[in-house]
């Protein structure tokens, strides 16, 4: 059985997505399908290097793909300006979202994969949505989103994610630590064919805190989680110190590293594999990847974006897709 | 050395007598950059360096003196403190007799600076726990350097990597508290005393970037207000102030940017926001100094590598890096000798009440 196409969200159309998304294109157009919903005029005049089609159905959108950029449109309100975000986007924005999600949940779309969209856009436009990852949760219909970074040579999964660092020490929990190492665990296995993941947890404070004398979470929150997790079965070791748990050595101990806060997982993903990083949404029912980056209002339009995080988060998905096919059918 | 008035001198401990430091010392004296870069008082005991010589295959050609003996100003010499028998000290362990050996190197180095003798002071790996073995209260080396000298001023380590400095505004302290202690005046002060050591490094026009605290840093007040409320001011005041820095920066590609070139240094707000970053740069191939005290103090950034000790496989690369930057320190801020040359013993004489 062949996988249907991928569904990509136009994202902010004015950051770098619409050009990212022709040059995807460009790249994948031998390889895995994937349909866009964005507004095809404003896909097409960006340049004729892309042949741009708009279809009705992703049935359409496969047969398409190897000659043209198919496009279910979602016509914009009003034209683009590179780098100037405009609250008068967002509602095609929005139905972008909601419309890959709808053809996921369908089973129309293997995967939903959403370029770059800036908050302020939409809450500009009067839309409370503050972030992709609850608003897929409440789309999707369930599940415990839990974001991870997976690239070449890493993946991270941050515990804590967009708060202050201040409230990392009261966010972090040992439910939120067992909780994110279980869906990790789970989705290892189902999504990357990793038979019995490994899970390396941080700790929190320097040097780990050096037996509970820079600091006390280790004893009290993670080692009692890490125990939570080894009692399930699952191979979670430490915690390790953060600055420890990064070199190629360490990394070839893991499958996963669980960060307790936001930089702890983005300052070693993007030093290690800033371009290629995909940004994976686990522990919902649908597959859903995006690239690692924002919208780049400074450098969209002027052909400088790099589409290599877009390209690696369109592979993934079909990628992950494919296996999750494959165990329906076993 | 060409010129000897114008060699700085440097105050070269040796550390752990069970790692790997006797190796690289034997190594580095028996190169010539490092030779030319400086006048050495390398402290130690000779039978010591004299293993360490062996493994690697080297002659000890310094001549050596013991503690009473007047030093020489125009050459190198090699003091001899006789206080470590390598028997007592087997490779690749934890033990009292290598900690008690590193401490009283440390010490004896520190106060030929202090005294004016030595113009910096550099040391080869210590082992913290055998650190504390012989020392319990053994906090870090900043902490026991401040109370041989009897310094209370501002002292920081700064890591440098091929020409990439970090200095960071909290260390060893738990994250919860880090907020707090994230204030303007730690902020200007940490980038004076990086400006200052750059600087004295050789770096003309040092440009800083300063990281932020929180997640993309902070993403206008999104995600936490220090940014907007202390670190952003704080930059501004630097600033005014001519120093050449720029932020807050995200904290996740600071250092892609540090690295492209865009700048010398990058000030952290935390222990592992710096150290994450810098471990997978390389940093165990950098150097650690700890500036702020009224001469450098410059070590190789790794540890004492038990698993190699007695090999002869050490690295040197780290070491001669320290000995380099303490070279370039110590010309650019010479001290001022006493009025006739000291010996050892005399430095470590307990100072008379006035």
């Amino acid at each position: 059985m062949s996988l249907p196409p991928l569904a990509l969200t136009m994202g902010d159309p004015a950051g770098i997505g619409p050009e990212i998304t022709r040059a995807a294109w460009r790249a994948l157009r031998g390889r895995h399908p994937f349909a866009v919903i964005a507004d095809p005029d404003h896909l097409a005049s960006l340049g004729s290097d892309v042949p741009v089609r708009a279809v009705e159905t992703l049935a359409e959108a496969a047969a398409v793909f190897p000659r043209a950029l198919p496009v279910l449109a979602e016509p914009l309100a009003c034209p683009v300006r590179p780098g100037v975000a405009d609250p008068a986007h967002a509602p095609a924005i929005v139905r972008s979202v909601e419309r890959a999600v709808a053809l996921a949940r369908s089973g129309a779309a293997a995967a939903v994969v959403t370029n770059p969209l800036a908050k302020t856009t939409l809450l500009d436009a009067g839309i409370g949505h503050t972030g992709h990852t609850m608003w897929l949760k409440d789309l999707a219909g369930g599940g415990t989103p839990v974001m991870m970074l997976a690239g070449p040579m890493l993946r991270v999964v941050p515990v804590t994610v967009h708060i202050p660092l201040a409230e990392v020490p009261r966010a972090l929990t040992a439910d939120a630590i067992v909780a994110a190492g279980r869906i990790t665990a789970a989705a290892l296995a189902a999504d990357y064919g990793l038979a019995a993941p490994r899970l390396a947890v941080a700790g929190l404070n320097p040097h780990a805190g050096e037996s509970g004398t820079v600091g006390r979470e280790e004893i009290e929150v993670i080692a009692p989680a890490i125990a939570a997790l080894q009692a399930d079965g699952i191979d979670a070791t430490g915690p390790h110190p953060g600055d420890s748990l990064f070199h190629a050595a360490a990394r070839a101990t893991y499958d996963a590293a669980l960060c307790m806060y936001h930089d702890q997982a983005l300052i070693p993903i993007k030093a290690l594999d800033f371009a290629n990083a995909v940004n994976v949404t686990l522990g919902l029912p649908i597959v859903r990847t995006s690239p690692d980056h924002g919208t780049a209002y400074g450098i969209a339009g002027k052909g400088l974006a790099d589409p290599t995080s877009l390209i690696a988060a369109l592979e993934m998905a079909a990628a992950i897709a494919a296996r999750r096919g494959e165990r329906k059918a076993a | 050395m060409a010129d000897a008035k114008h060699t700085p001198t440097i105050a070269f401990a040796m550390g752990d007598a069970s790692g790997i430091g006797s190796e690289l010392m034997a190594k580095v004296l028996a190169d010539a950059d490092i030779a030319a870069a400086a006048r050495y008082i390398v402290i130690g005991d000779s039978r010591v360096l004299a293993r360490g010589a062996s493994i690697v295959g080297l002659p000890v050609t310094l001549p050596v003196v013991g503690p009473d003996a007047t030093l020489p100003r125009d050459r190198s010499v090699f003091v001899d403190l006789g206080h470590l028998d390598p028997k007592d000290a087997p490779f690749g362990t934890v033990n009292l007799a290598s900690g008690r050996f590193a401490l009283e190197n440390f010490r004896t180095a520190l106060l030929l600076g202090l005294a004016g003798e030595a113009d910096a002071v550099a040391f080869t790996p210590f082992n913290k726990a055998a650190m504390r073995l012989a020392h319990p209260p053994y906090e870090d080396e900043i902490g026991f350097t401040a109370g041989v000298l009897g310094f209370d001023g501002k002292a920081k380590e700064f890591n440098i990597l091929e020409g990439l400095w970090n200095a960071r505004v909290t260390s060893h302290v738990p994250l919860k508290d880090v907020a707090a202690l994230i204030t303007p005046d730690e902020i200007i002060d940490n980038l004076v005393l990086t400006a200052d050591a750059l600087r004295t490094s050789g770096i003309a026009s040092p440009r800083i970037a300063v990281a932020g605290l929180n997640p993309h840093a902070g993403d206008g007040g999104n995600f936490g207000r220090e940014e907007i409320d202390v670190i952003g001011p704080a930059v501004e005041t630097a600033k005014s102030r001519g120093i050449a820095c720029d932020g807050p920066f995200p904290a996740d590609t600071v250092f892609l940017r540090a690295q492209r070139g865009d700048f010398d240094a990058v000030l952290t707000m935390y222990h592992d926001q710096g150290q994450i970053a810098m471990k997978l740069i390389g940093f165990d191939r950098g150097v650690t100094m700890l500036g702020g005290f009224p001469f450098p103090i410059c070590t190789p950034a790794h540890g004492t590598a038990h698993d190699i000790a007695g090999t002869g496989k050490a690295n040197t690369g780290a070491t001669r890096a320290a000995l380099l930057l303490a070279a370039r320190m110590a010309a650019a801020a010479p001290r001022v000798r006493p009025p006739a040359p000291l010996s050892v013993s005399a430095v470590r004489a307990p100072r008379k009440a006035a």
